[in-house]
C-alpha cells in the first residue's frame, strides 16, 4: 500500500515543482527550438528568458523577440520562469552551461536578476534585458531596453489634460495605479503626477486607485470612487489591460459615452493593447501610450548583435514609445502591437 | 464562582469578536467618511463581496475538515477561460454557466480522487492541480484577454427586488451551505470528520466520501465564483483567479474558521470575514488613501481577529482545564 503512495506524492511534487515553468521548456530547452538552420558557418544562438508569459503585452515582446531572430538568422532557446526569480537565475545557469552566444532576459524585478546578470558577466556572455532595466549595481554590466514609462504616460496624460481643457470646465480625475513593487507602475504614476501637477485649475485628482494589476481590485475601486466622487470625469489607467473593470463601472454608473457625447468620462490608457486598439476605433477611448514592442524587440537584439562584435553599447537604450489617439489612429496603428493581434 | 463568571463574560465579548471588530471598521470609515455609511455603499460592497465570499464558502466545507484547496483560484481560471471560449464561439450563456459549474466540480472531484483514493496530503494535490489549472488557462487562453459579450455584463448588472443578481446569488450559497452544515447528517460528518477523523470512521462515518464531497462542493463554488467575477468585470485575463485562495482562506479564518478543522461556520463566520476584507478596502478607496497603506492596514486587521480568535481559544482551554488547590 505505501510504495504506490509514495509514487504517487513524489509525482505529484514532481508535477507541482516543473508546471510552474510555464509555457516551453525551462532550463531544458527544446532541441528542436535551438540553432535553427545548419552549414559551414556557425549560427549564433541567443537563450530568451522571460519572466511570465501571463499578459498579452509579454506574449507581443516574446513574439517580436522570435520575429527579429528569425529575421537575422539566428537561433533561439526559450525559457520561461513564471514569475520565479530563482527558477530564472538557473534557466540562465542552463543557457550558460549550453553555452549560448547572448542572453536576453524579461527580469522579474530589478534587484533579484542581479545574480543572472553577474553569472552572464564571468561566463562572459553579453546580456540584455528586454523591458525592465535592472538596479545599479557597482561590477554588474547590461544593457537594457526599457519603454520610458514616466514620459509616455506625462505625454499621454498631457493629451487627456489637453481635451479636459478643450471642455472649458474643471474635471476631477482618477488615476489607476499598478502593482507598486513594479517599476513601470512607478514610473507611470509618476508621470501621470507631472503631467497634472500646475493643472490643478483643469484637472483636480480626487482619487487614486490600486489594482495590483488586478481587474477585480481595479473594478471594486473604480466603482467606490465613483462613489465617492460621482463628478469624475477623467480615467487615467496605468495600463490599458484594467479598461474591461473600467468599461463595466462605467456602465453601472451611465457614465459610459463616447467622445463627444455629452457625459463622455475622458478616459487613457498605457500598453497599446488589442482592447485599447477596439476602444479607439469605436470612439470611447481618449488616448493610450504605447509601448513600440517591435522598436524594443530589434533594439534589444541589435545591442546583443553589437556586443557581440565588440562594440560599446550604453547602459540604457530607451523607446520613447508613441500616444495614440482618434488623430492619429490611421497614421500610427502600423507600429501598435494591440492593433496587428487585432488583425491576426 | 467569581472567575467562572469572568471567564463566561470574556468569552462571550471574543465569541462576538469577529462582528465587533466589524462593527469598528464600519463605525470607524463612517466617522471618517459621509460617502461610506450610505446604501449604495452597502450594496456596492456586498456586489464585491460576492465572488471572493462564494470562494471562501467553498473553502470553509474543505478548512473544517482539516483540509485546505489551494486550487481554487486557478479552478476559477479554467473554468471561466472554458466558458469565455464558449461564449464567444456563440454558446447562450444558460448553456454555458452550468458546464462552468461542471468543469469546477469536476476539478474539485480531480482533487479529491488523489487525496482519498491515494491518501494524498490535499495541500500537495491542489498545489499541483493550482499549477496545472493556471498552465491548462494559459493554454485555452493562448494568454490572450477575452472581452466576453454583452449577455455577461448584463447578467452582473441585472437586478431583482432592488438587489444586484450577484448579492443574491451570494446570499443563496451562504443560505445553502449554512442550511447543509447545521441542518443536515452531512454537515454533521463534515464537523466530525474534522474533528476526528478515527473517531468519525469508528462511529460508522465513512470520512473518504465525506472529504470527497467537500472538495466537489470547493470546486464547485469557485466555478460559481468565477461567474459572478466575469459579471462585474467582462473579460478573462492571463492572471484571473490568481491567489484568490488566499483571500479565501483569510476570509474563512477571520469568521472564526479553524485551520485545524471541526471548529467554524459560514453564517455569520466567513460571511461576515469577507465582508470584512472587503469593506476595509471600499473604505480605504472612499478614503483615497495612499496605495501603500492598503495591504499594512488590511493585514493589520486580519492579525488583530486572528489575534482575538488565539485569545478566545486560550480562555476556552483554560475554563476547562481541572484546577487542583493543595489544602494546606
Amino acid at each position: 500500500m505505501h510504495s504506490p503512495r509514495r509514487l504517487l506524492t513524489i509525482t505529484a511534487l514532481a508535477v507541482a515543482t516543473l508546471l510552474p515553468s510555464g509555457c516551453g521548456p525551462s532550463g531544458t530547452p527544446a532541441p528542436e527550438s535551438a540553432a535553427a538552420g545548419s552549414g559551414p558557418a556557425k549560427v549564433r544562438t541567443i537563450g530568451v528568458a522571460f519572466e511570465t508569459l501571463q499578459t498579452e503585452y509579454w506574449v507581443a515582446g516574446f513574439e517580436a523577440i522570435k520575429a527579429e531572430l528569425q529575421r537575422r538568422n539566428l537561433g533561439m532557446l526559450e525559457a520561461v520562469a513564471d514569475s520565479d526569480s530563482s527558477r530564472q537565475l538557473q534557466q540562465v545557469r542552463n543557457f550558460i552551461t549550453r553555452k549560448v552566444d547572448g542572453i536576453l532576459l524579461v527580469p522579474k524585478d530589478a534587484r533579484t536578476c542581479i545574480p543572472a546578470i553577474k553569472a552572464a558577466n564571468e561566463a562572459g556572455i553579453p546580456i540584455v534585458l528586454f523591458n525592465r532595466p535592472a538596479a545599479d549595481t557597482p561590477g554588474v554590466t547590461s544593457t537594457a531596453v526599457v519603454a520610458d514609462n514616466r514620459k509616455l504616460t506625462r505625454e499621454t496624460v498631457e493629451f487627456l489634460v489637453g481635451q479636459a481643457r478643450k471642455s472649458g470646465r474643471r474635471h476631477q480625475a482618477m488615476v489607476i495605479v499598478g502593482d507598486l513593487a513594479d517599476i513601470n507602475a512607478i514610473g507611470r504614476k509618476e508621470g501621470f503626477y507631472d503631467a497634472v501637477k500646475g493643472q490643478e485649475s483643469v484637472v483636480q485628482v480626487v482619487a487614486e486607485v490600486p489594482s495590483e494589476w488586478n481587474q477585480e481590485k481595479a473594478r471594486a475601486g473604480v466603482v467606490n470612487a465613483l462613489q465617492a466622487h460621482p463628478e469624475i470625469s477623467l480615467i487615467f489607467a496605468s495600463s490599458d489591460f484594467l479598461f474591461p473593470p473600467v468599461i463595466a463601472a462605467l456602465k453601472s454608473a451611465g457614465r459610459y459615452h463616447k467622445a463627444g457625447e455629452p457625459g463622455h468620462v475622458i478616459l487613457g490608457g498605457f500598453d497599446g493593447d488589442a482592447t485599447a486598439y477596439q476602444m479607439l476605433v469605436d470612439g470611447y477611448l481618449d488616448a493610450t501610450g504605447v509601448q513600440d514592442v517591435y522598436f524594443e524587440a530589434e533594439q534589444s537584439v541589435q545591442a546583443l548583435m553589437d556586443q557581440l562584435d565588440k562594440k560599446a553599447t550604453p547602459p540604457l537604450i530607451l523607446d520613447p514609445g508613441f500616444v495614440i489617439h482618434q488623430g492619429n489612429l490611421a497614421e500610427k496603428k502600423s507600429r501598435m502591437w494591440g492593433a496587428n493581434a487585432v488583425r491576426r | 464562582m467569581k472567575p467562572v463568571l469572568q471567564h463566561s463574560a470574556v468569552l462571550r465579548l471574543l465569541h462576538q469578536a469577529p462582528l465587533l471588530l466589524f462593527a469598528v471598521v464600519l463605525l470607524g470609515f463612517g466617522a471618517l467618511s459621509p460617502a461610506f455609511l450610505t446604501v449604495a455603499n452597502g450594496v456596492n460592497i456586498l456586489v464585491q463581496t460576492a465572488s471572493t465570499g462564494i470562494l471562501a464558502v467553498g473553502m470553509t466545507f474543505v478548512l473544517l475538515t482539516a483540509g485546505v484547496d489551494l486550487s481554487v483560484g486557478s479552478i476559477l481560471f479554467v473554468s471561466a477561460a472554458v466558458g469565455g471560449k464558449l461564449l464567444l464561439s456563440g454558446w447562450p450563456l444558460a448553456g454555458t454557466l452550468p458546464v462552468m459549474v461542471a468543469i469546477g466540480a469536476a476539478l474539485g472531484a480531480l482533487n479529491a480522487v488523489f487525496i482519498t483514493r491515494f491518501a494524498i496530503m490535499a495541500f500537495v494535490v491542489t498545489l499541483a492541480t493550482r499549477y496545472f489549472g493556471r498552465g491548462l488557462g494559459l493554454r485555452i487562453t493562448e494568454t490572450r484577454a477575452m472581452n466576453l459579450p454583452e449577455g455577461m455584463y448584463q447578467l452582473g448588472a441585472a437586478h431583482w427586488l432592488g438587489v444586484p443578481l450577484p448579492v443574491w446569488v451570494f446570499a443563496l450559497v451562504g443560505l445553502l451551505a449554512h442550511g447543509v452544515l447545521t441542518r443536515t447528517a452531512f454537515g454533521r460528518h463534515v464537523y466530525a470528520v474534522g474533528a476526528d477523523p478515527e473517531a468519525a470512521r469508528k462511529a460508522g462515518l465513512y470520512p473518504e466520501r465525506v472529504i470527497f464531497a467537500v472538495f466537489v462542493i470547493c470546486g464547485g463554488c469557485a466555478a460559481v465564483a468565477g461567474i459572478v467575477t466575469l459579471s462585474q468585470a467582462p473579460a478573462v485575463s492571463p492572471g484571473l483567479g490568481n491567489n484568490r485562495e488566499f483571500m479565501a482562506i483569510a476570509a474563512a479564518v477571520l469568521g472564526g474558521t479553524s485551520l485545524f478543522g471541526g471548529r467554524g461556520a459560514v453564517l455569520p463566520g466567513t460571511v461576515l470575514g469577507a465582508l470584512l476584507i472587503q469593506t476595509i478596502e471600499n473604505g480605504l478607496n472612499i478614503l483615497n488613501v495612499n496605495p501603500y497603506l492598503y495591504p499594512i492596514v488590511t493585514s493589520g486587521v486580519i492579525l488583530l481577529a486572528v489575534l482575538l480568535d488565539a485569545a478566545r481559544c486560550r480562555v476556552l482551554a483554560e475554563a476547562g482545564r481541572r484546577r487542583i488547590f493543595v489544602e494546606s
